[in-house]
């Protein structure tokens, strides 16, 4: 499907529970609420018209303002992809793990775990993944974060 | 007779052969000089530089290197990349392993003081002699064959100065 008619299918489909993105990029960019993410996930994966079968990417990004996670999905049946995100708050980061629709889900929630500190429900493997095994510093990919040999860029300006 | 040639010698022709005089020492350092065996170990791109300086067109073999898979059998221990906060025990403990007498050479800007990740990394060890010695560094991102030969060069000369008493 191309990208207005994927817009129109999964609005249509998930009616009232997704929020559009506009961008510019080949993809179209949705955004749900946490607590809609499995159902979300389930029903990109299960829809016939979607078989959003694999996750390509899963990230955390961390705003400023508020923590992020983006998902990148795609077909490989019916060739095609789209992207999503689901927001909250800074201090109280905790969203469902996607593991029962992809499974490829589990090394990626955990660096979003490990590098953020965003908590993930019903992970079974929340485990020291990518640190340093005697690491407590804290999580090294939020903003504002510095620890003892970090040393940040200059201001060349 | 090339080998004898770089001896400090006394060269006394008999009959049926000669003699050769040096000390121990002259001997020993340069046996220890022309067969550097180095340890495989690369960690990031740098290390396909090591390849390329190993296989036939730079021909690590003709300075007597040749690669050891095991730290129990290498001299030298070639650094090629990027040591992370998580590798740095790892390789302490490779270093560890070694047999005496043991050298190392740091390939690349990652190993000399973190290279391109200096600013603005929380895992990259900003330089591989934080934890252990190093006695030569290579310099390039990554440096070129040639590059690495010279610095292996250098360790033969280092080698070449040592007093066996000082092996360590």
């Amino acid at each position: 499907m191309t990208k207005a008619e994927l817009t129109a299918h999964i609005t249509a489909g998930f009616t009232g529970r997704v929020q559009v993105l506009e961008n510019n990029q080949p993809e179209p960019y949705f955004i749900v609420n946490p607590d809609d993410l499995v159902a979300f996930a389930r029903y990109l994966h299960d829809d016939p018209a979607l078989q959003m079968t694999f996750l390509m990417n899963l990230a955390g990004v961390d705003t400023g303002e508020r923590f992020e996670v983006v998902y990148s999905v795609c077909s490989y049946q019916l060739k095609h992809r789209l992207l999503f995100k689901i927001q909250m708050p800074r201090d109280n980061a905790e969203f469902d793990t996607v593991m029962q629709v992809w499974p490829a889900a589990n090394w990626y929630e955990r660096e979003v775990w490990e590098l953020f500190g965003m908590t993930v429900r019903n992970h079974p493997n929340l485990t020291r993944f990518l640190l340093a095994d005697d690491w407590n510093e804290g999580f090294p990919m939020r903003k504002g974060w510095t620890g003892t040999d970090f040393i940040p860029l200059p201001d060349r300006g | 007779m090339g080998v004898i040639k770089k001896l400090p010698v006394y060269t006394e022709h008999i009959p049926g052969g000669a003699l050769v005089t040096t000390s121990v020492n002259s001997v020993l350092t340069l046996a220890q000089a022309k067969s550097l065996w180095y340890l495989l170990f690369g960690t990031a791109c740098c290390a396909i530089e090591l390849m390329a300086t190993g296989a036939s067109r730079y021909d690590f073999d003709r300075l007597g290197m040749i690669f050891r898979a095991s730290p129990r059998q290498a001299d030298i221990m070639l650094v090629a990349g990027t040591i992370t906060h998580k590798m740095a025990p790892r390789v302490k403990r490779i270093y560890d392993q070694m047999a005496q007498p043991r050298y190392v050479l740091a390939m690349g800007g990652c190993a000399i003081g973190g290279g391109p990740f200096y600013y603005d990394s929380y895992s990259v060890l900003k330089g591989v002699d934080k934890i252990i010695p190093v006695d030569v560094f290579v310099p390039g991102c990554p440096p070129r064959p040639e590059a690495l030969l010279q610095g292996c060069l250098e360790v033969g000369k280092k080698i070449r100065t040592l007093k066996i008493d000082e092996w360590s």
